[in-house]
């Protein structure tokens, strides 16, 4: 038999960071490969990661391709796997295999103003783009990142968000008001619509719960923004990742192999089936 | 016999004054001569609904639509729905009643009495008549009348009926609203005959005959979907992602034990249709669907049966009998001779 | 190469058959389905009601073996299906046209080592229908036909007392080959006899899709159809018409335990199937598809649109199975046709 494209490679967790507490728990896990292992990938692709006895869950790598000697993943406690996860301690083993999916078409990108919106724990799918365009800045013309939470507390990557300044606008966002916080109050949509972005040689890149995608794209259009200028990705109940098993099928498409990046041109010809 | 037009008249009489939201029933299908369910809202669709020896289906799973919820009356504005059924439907409606899914003011039974016959088995009509595929089936009292394009075949009722109707205890519909056909007599098998065939088999033998069985299940869930008494929100097989709403929690989801893999392994299989018959007991009304359904030809009715007599001997309990009495597992006697009950 | 065959001595061929397992239908319990061959099989058997997809796609596949002592790294231990040469007799056209479609999932992007495996050793030596089709047929109306050798390696004709073995591939010539002297040489009589069957078997009325080509841009067209819903008002909701499917491919992957301390398991594949309201349920309850109609249509399309899309042909052979089997009678052939016509 040739590559057994369904065994996992070995991984340890080097570094767990907690970044929102409660029912929807959110970590971020840090894993490294020994003796040469690993893979490498593009913004964009994800892995499916194992937890022996539990199962795989597939899993938005959030972690810059540039960054060659780990790979990270920020996971809300969902399921039965994304359980697992949350009761890791720093030294224990996965698996992990891929990556799968398509990519951002990041090098398209260069020379252009870049929008980012994200809600939620979909700031990680982005996170990667957000992270290689910063690194690489002068390819890029103004950076801009709409994020918001419910709230305070569930607001992820607060720290790099924080030190994002200066090289990107920050525009973040809690859905209901609260003493302290003095940023936006209001669903990201909404935030979205108040600093009014402009579309000239701009790509919009959205990532978060379904009915914020929704609205986010609406808003975007109504600013300018043609449907081939909006990207975001979309997740489906995978198992195999590798366009067999049939449970992310949406229209002609296996997700795990032809997405989990649209652009909105692309993905409005799908059944929204997703 | 019974008067097709007179049922389709009723049906549409009560469509028509409203008394109902729908009739449940039967309609010539495109699947070869078999007739399909349907569920009617207009009386001019009543012309549609047939009654012959091809209605196999027992209706009453579409009482309990989609699990649990009652279906057809939320579509139909609170009306009562109808449902044309024969007397193991009417007794699986009686379950259902029973068991609370909905009151006797919701459901509307037509009664069809299946009389001196029961319904076809197609798989007994393939070795009766090979090669025959008829184009239509009836009842002529004591024959199946086939109509075939070499002219009608007659072929003897109880060398081509189902198991399940051989044996009927009832083949009168006890409850109804309306009823169609005499309660005549019937001179098949005695109740359990196979059973009792089977269990003069030596315990070696017959383990050996169910590995067999078992060994074949695919695990397509015919014989629990199909069943009107297999509603439950969570079933046994299903502990690994079935009932998940977004009020879920995290923890609920995780802690799911799984007791039995997904896998069509033999003992997995076993596992999974011995829950099922120790969950029918007390409750099957032996319409035998399970085993009509079932692709692989599994006897599943001499392990309903087997629980079904086993709550018959040890409590004088017949299943669908009478929605006075109370569900079996939800009743107790003062001269139960258990102790932990008391 | 072409020969004949004396139907009492297929025995004698199955035995010649080197290295080879051979299998072919038998009724057991009531039912048809493929059985290791016997001492003498006959191939007059109806289809079965089990495709032969389960050779190169087993219900359930072990991907490999896992021990984890706790604080420990875990041990996997991959498993490979055995290296095996099977031959798989009396296979139906249908189901012969099934192998290349699974052929096609199964490598497209990427291979599959555990089909692929599985498949390498296997051959088809296929039977072709010329009895009657049964009510449920439709094979040539998708484009196959009762004496199609798509994906048989193997195809034979039975001329009552004789059967006459064509061979298909390279594969089949090998077999043939195995079979020497038991094997004469077809005369002008025996080949126009078989091209009299062959015209008589494809001029036996079938039903059928109306208009196959048009089905993908008549389905795409339909996709908002309230007729979906209301076709599968009757669905029960089980896995009949997708596990008897001999193109039917999606499959769910679990972690079957069976030791905690250390613990002990396999990571398993089992097939699934789009019409179990689970299949498409997201860990946080959404569910893309959620009606019974939802289902339908994804089943249908996938046969008769998606794969069209991506293969440039239809998944559906027209075996009929999904017709035949199910519970309560839908019928892919009024919902491809209902639907066409409506749009």
């Amino acid at each position: 038999m040739g590559d057994n494209i369904y065994l996992p490679q070995l991984a340890r967790v080097a570094h767990i960071k907690e970044e929102v507490a409660g029912e929807r728990a959110i970590k971020t896990f840090r894993l490294e490969f020994d003796n040469g292992g690993g893979f490498e990938h593009e913004c964009g692709q994800c892995a499916m990661l194992s937890i022996f006895g539990r199962g795989e869950s597939m899993i938005s790598i959030a972690s810059s391709p540039l960054i060659r000697d780990y790979k990270q993943f920020s996971i809300m406690r969902v399921g039965r796997v994304t359980s697992a996860f949350h009761e890791l301690a720093v030294g224990d083993v996965v698996g992990i295999r891929g990556p799968y999916g398509n990519s951002f078409p990041v090098d398209a990108w260069r020379g252009k103003n870049l929008v980012f919106i994200g809600g939620g724990c979909g700031l990680a799918p982005i996170w990667p783009v957000i992270q290689t365009a910063v690194a690489q800045r002068a390819d890029f013309r103004e950076i801009t990142v709409f994020y918001g939470g419910r709230s305070p507390r569930d607001i992820m990557y607060r720290a790099e968000l924080e030190k994002l300044r200066g090289a990107v606008d920050v525009h973040l966002s809690v859905d209901k008001a609260e003493e302290g916080w003095d940023a936006f109050c209001g669903f990201v949509p909404a935030n979205l619509m108040a600093k009014q972005p402009a579309p000239d040689n701009a790509i919009a890149i959205t990532c978060g719960p379904p009915i914020m995608i929704k609205y986010v794209i609406e808003n975007l259009r109504s600013l300018g923004f043609k449907d081939e200028q909006i990207y975001t990705t979309i997740e489906n109940k995978m198992k195999c990742g590798l366009g067999k098993c049939g449970r992310c099928n949406v229209g002609k498409d296996y997700v795990c192999v032809k997405g989990p990046v649209y652009s909105w041109a692309e993905l409005k010809e799908l059944p929204a089936e997703y | 016999m019974i008067d097709l037009n007179a049922l389709r008249t009723q049906a549409a009489d009560i469509l028509e004054t409203g008394e109902v939201g729908a009739v449940i029933g039967w309609r010539r299908g495109s699947r070869g001569m078999a007739a399909e369910p349907v569920a009617i809202v207009a009386p001019e669709e009543a012309a549609s609904l047939v009654w012959d020896p091809t209605c196999f289906h027992n209706l009453a799973l579409y009482l309990v639509e989609e699990r649990k919820k009652p279906a057809q009356r939320q579509v139909h504005g609170g009306k009562p729905i109808a449902i044309v059924a024969k007397g193991c439907d009417a007794r699986a409606v009686t379950v259902l009643l029973q068991e609370n899914h909905f009151g006797r003011d919701d459901v509307y039974v037509i009664g069809v009495s299946c009389e001196g016959t029961g319904v076809l088995d197609e798989r007994k009509l393939a070795q009766v008549l090979p090669g025959v595929e008829p184009d239509g089936a009836a009842f002529d009292g004591d024959n199946f009348v086939f109509a075939t394009s070499e002219g009608e075949r007659r072929v003897p009722a109880r060398e081509a009926m189902m198991d399940r109707c051989l044996e009927c205890r009832n083949a009168h519909p006890k409850l109804n609203n309306v009823v169609f056909g005499e309660e005549t007599p019937r001179d098949f098998d005695a109740p359990f005959a196979a059973l009792k065939r089977f269990e003069q088999r030596p315990a070696a033998e017959r383990w050996q005959f169910w590995q067999r069985q078992f060994e074949r299940c695919i695990r397509c869930f015919a014989c629990r979907s199909v069943c009107p008494m297999c509603y439950c929100d969570e079933c046994v097989v299903d502990s690994i992602n079935l009932v998940v709403t977004p009020e879920t929690t995290a923890a609920e989801k995780a802690d799911r034990v799984r007791w039995i893999e997904r896998s069509a392994s033999r003992a997995d299989n076993i596992g999974y249709h011995m829950t099922r018959a120790l969950h029918l007991a007390g409750r099957c009304v032996d319409c035998g669907e399970c085993e009509r359904v079932c692709p692989v030809n599994i006897p599943l009715r001499l392990l309903n049966n087997k629980m079904e007599r086993e709550a018959r001997e040890a409590f004088g309990y017949e299943p669908g009998a009478s929605i006075d009495l109370p569900a079996l597992v939800a009743s107790f006697r003062d001269d139960d001779p258990g102790q932990f009950i008391r | 190469m072409e020969a004949l065959l004396d139907k009492n001595r297929l025995k004698d061929w199955i035995a010649a058959l080197d290295g080879w397992e051979a299998y072919a239908p038998a009724r057991q319990d009531g039912i048809w389905s493929y059985q290791p061959a016997g001492d003498n099989p006959e191939l007059n058997h109806p289809n079965t009601p089990q495709p032969p997809k389960g050779f190169a796609f087993p219900q359930r596949e072990i991907f490999f073996k896992f021990e984890q002592v706790k604080g420990e790294a875990p041990r996997l231990t991959a498993v490979s299906p055995a290296p095996t040469f099977r031959v798989v007799f009396g296979v139906r056209p249908c189901d012969g046209r099934a192998v290349p479609r699974m052929d096609r999932v199964f490598s497209d992007h990427v291979d599959d080592g555990y089909y692929q495996a599985r498949r390498d050793g296997l051959a088809y030596v296929g039977l072709a229908c010329n009895t009657p089709p049964s009510r449920h047929c439709f094979c040539q109306s998708v484009g196959g036909s009762p004496v199609s050798t798509d994906g048989l390696d193997v195809l034979l004709t039975d001329l009552g007392e004789r059967y006459f073995v064509a061979a298909v591939t390279d594969t089949g010539k090998a077999l043939m080959q195995a079979a020497g002297a038991l094997l004469a040489k077809p005369g002008a009589a025996e080949r126009k006899e078989v091209a009299r069957l062959h015209a008589a078997a494809v001029a036996q009325p079938q039903r059928g899709v109306n208009d196959a080509a048009a089905a993908p841009a008549k389905l795409k067209a339909g996709f908002d159809s309230p007729l979906w819903e209301e076709l599968a008002r009757a669905c029960i909701g089980c896995g009949i018409c997708t596990f008897l499917c001999p193109t039917c491919h999606c499959f769910d992957i679990n972690d079957e335990v069976t030791g905690t301390v250390p613990l002990k398991g396999s990571r398993v594949r089992t097939w699934d199937s789009c019409q179990f309201p689970d299949f498409t349920m997201h860990s946080s309850g959404h569910n893309p598809r959620d009606t019974l109609g939802s289902r339908l249509r994804q089943r249908v399309s996938h046969k008769f649109r998606y794969f069209h899309e991506n293969f440039g042909m239809h998944q559906c052979t027209g075996c009929g199975r999904c017709v035949s089997e199910c519970p309560v009678g839908i019928d892919i052939v009024r919902v491809v046709n209902e639907i066409a016509g409506s749009v």
